[in-house]
């Protein structure tokens, strides 16, 4: 399987560059400082796992941190190679083009996931560690590693948006500028231009079936960062796929599929017709 | 069986038209060398081959399939080196031969491979801490990966040392032995001349020779190169009359004006004629000597030039034998000003 391959030798490509060992450690260091600020005081006190995860890792590395590893792991993916001359090496082997794109995101995907894994799982082992040698109170491990789970959805699904814009241009730093635009518009603007577009829009929207709230929840939770904070807080909530909020839910874990594989799709019809 | 054909090929970038209607056929078994100066089409028309790059006019077929459409299954079966590539920095020698092995499907071996390129020795070490002659034989040995019916090498000698560039044709031959077809380009003639059934030459994205090896000498073998230092006394219409007398003379194929001198092609034993024709017209003869022709000249002729287009060895001496002196001065004072008559004896390029 050629895309197997790619992806196999992109994520071979991608651990051994400097790059990851940082990540690991930065992720680490972080999630340690966290878990020691809200450390329990007293000895009857639990350890909260909960509010470590939702308030302190959430938003300052999950939310903020994975989208933009992820960009920058992914959005030089086609583009480093078209500049530096190894695609040519890599499309003399028989790859088909939607092979080189698709194995990136499979390979730069999994690359990140195991810079997540790794780097969110070496403090947890210090937590477990604890709570078993009766330090801190009931560590809850499932709500983490689940935790985990969501976060490197999350930084796959920007490594597809990035590798989908990488494919798509033609110099690297056209891919960067479009990674930094990934970025600004996710993470940042996404609330603010939607609110722009949704008012401009309601005109428009009046005379449809469906209210200005259903559409602003939709846009909402189209972002890949508030869906996986959507299905995060469902998650830890006990309510994963239940419950009240399960419509929503169900749109933001679509939105995500959306999100990883329509960018590099339409990267794909660009980089498909372009002379290399 | 074709290996490769084009057909009416045409590939215009935005900019410049890299590739203007080409035919070319290269049989299967065959060892073919893609000659012609940098910028000439030759990389546009492999990128073609491989698909990297798409005709704007005509038909690309590689291995009886058509290279835009059936691109994978082309390149299954074909070992490519490219040009202008590079490696992954971060992976050893090694791993890139067994991505290509893998990519392909083939149970190589991948130490045989690294081994038969020659540098087994550094097969665990980063491939971006090699040079660039290392690099060259690592995209080689991935190239031979899988046994391929095709080898097609872009400038396969470049960063090599000449015993490099000796072992790579050697290993050329021996995949020709083994029956694969070679398709390989190169602006230097003489690692073409050693390997090469059969030579085509590219200037300006036209093919503007094309003949196996011996009938390229045999066009420019067979004569020599008079060129007669004369005092004209100032009386041009004088020059001209000895050059058309002389351009009449049986075994003349071109006559040129390059200042005082005169650049004659003709057989051997027409010299004594010639500058007896010469001195007829009432031009004194100041100084001469003779140099062979080389593959070289030719090359340097037809792409620095603007020899006539030909097909053929025999055909190509009569082509120009038909120029007029204008059209042909430039390839002439070209081909003079880079070879010396020390240098350029034909027989004992390369090997």
């Amino acid at each position: 399987m050629s895309l197997v391959a790619v992806a196999e030798k992109d994520f071979h490509d991608a651990v051994r560059s400097r790059g990851m060992a940082i990540l690991v450690a930065l992720f680490s260091l972080l999630v340690a400082v966290f878990a020691f600020v809200i450390r329990p005081t007293g000895q009857s006190e639990q350890f909260a796992t909960e509010l470590l995860l939702r308030f302190f890792v959430g938003p300052f590395l999950v939310t903020t941190l994975v989208p933009l590893v992820g960009v920058v792991i992914g959005y030089n993916a086609v583009s480093g190679e078209r500049e530096s001359g190894s695609l040519k090496l890599l499309l003399s082997l028989p790859h088909s083009r939607a092979d080189v794109v698709f194995g990136k995101v499979v390979g730069r995907g999994a690359a990140l996931s195991l810079a997540v894994g790794a780097g969110f799982l070496l403090p947890a082992i210090v937590l477990v560690g604890l709570s078993w040698t009766g330090q801190i109170a009931a560590f809850n491990a499932g709500s983490y590693l689940g935790y985990t789970v969501f976060a490197a959805v999350l930084g796959v699904v920007f490594v597809a948006i990035a590798v989908g814009c990488s494919a798509a241009a033609s110099t690297q730093r056209r891919a960067l500028i479009g990674g930094v635009a990934i970025y600004v518009l996710f993470v940042l603007l996404w609330g603010a231009l939607t609110g722009q577009v949704l008012g401009a829009a309601s005109p428009l929207i009046d005379p449809l079936p469906v209210s200005t709230t259903q559409i602003r929840t939709f846009l909402q939770v189209a972002n890949p960062t508030a869906g996986v904070e959507a299905l995060t807080s469902a998650f830890l909530g006990g309510q994963l796929f239940t419950g009240e909020s399960v419509n929503r839910q169900i749109s933001a874990a679509s939105m995500l599929v959306f999100w990883t594989l329509a960018p590099p799709l339409v990267g794909l019809w660009k980089f498909d017709t372009d002379d290399l | 069986m074709t290996a490769i054909e084009l057909r009416g090929v045409t590939k215009e970038f935005a900019d410049v038209t890299a590739v203007r209607d080409l035919d070319l056929t290269v049989e299967e078994g065959e060892v073919y060398g893609f000659l012609g100066p940098n910028g000439a089409g030759k990389s546009t028309t492999i990128d073609m081959l491989l698909d990297l790059v798409r005709p704007t006019e005509g038909t690309v077929t590689v291995l009886g399939r058509d290279a835009t459409r059936d691109g994978v299954d082309i390149r299954r079966r074909t070992g490519v080196l490219p040009d202008g590539f590079s490696v992954y920095d971060r992976l050893t020698g090694r791993k890139h031969v067994e991505f290509a092995i893998r990519s392909k499907a083939a149970d190589d071996d991948p130490d045989a491979l690294l081994d038969r390129v020659g540098i087994l020795g550094d097969a665990d070490r980063k491939a971006g801490g090699y040079s660039k002659g290392m690099r060259q034989r690592l995209a080689l040995a991935m190239a031979l990966v899988g046994d391929p019916d095709l080898l097609v090498l872009d400038e396969p000698s470049s960063g090599l040392d000449p015993a490099g560039a000796k072992e790579m044709r050697e290993i050329v031959r021996a995949e020709s032995d083994r029956g694969a077809t070679v398709f390989f380009s190169s602006h230097v003639l003489e690692q073409v001349d050693a390997v090469c059934d059969r030579v085509g030459i590219l200037r300006d994205g036209q093919l503007v020779a094309e003949d196996s090896v011996e009938g390229l000498r045999d066009a420019v073998g067979s004569e020599e190169t008079l060129e007669i230092a004369v005092d004209a006394g100032g009386a041009s219409g004088a020059l001209d009359a000895a050059a058309e007398a002389v351009l009449a003379l049986d075994g003349v194929s071109r006559v040129d004006r390059a200042g005082d001198t005169l650049v004659v092609d003709c057989d051997d034993g027409a010299k004594t004629r010639v500058i007896a024709a010469v001195e007829d017209a009432g031009v004194t003869v100041d100084d001469f000597h003779t140099r062979e022709a080389s593959l070289e000249d030719l090359f340097l002729a037809y792409t620095e030039g603007n020899a006539a287009a030909t097909r053929g060895g025999s055909e190509a001496g009569a082509a120009a034998h038909d120029a007029s002196p204008d059209t042909t001065a430039d390839a002439a004072s070209a081909a003079a000003d880079t070879v010396t008559s020390d240098t350029a004896d034909g027989d004992e390029v390369g090997e």
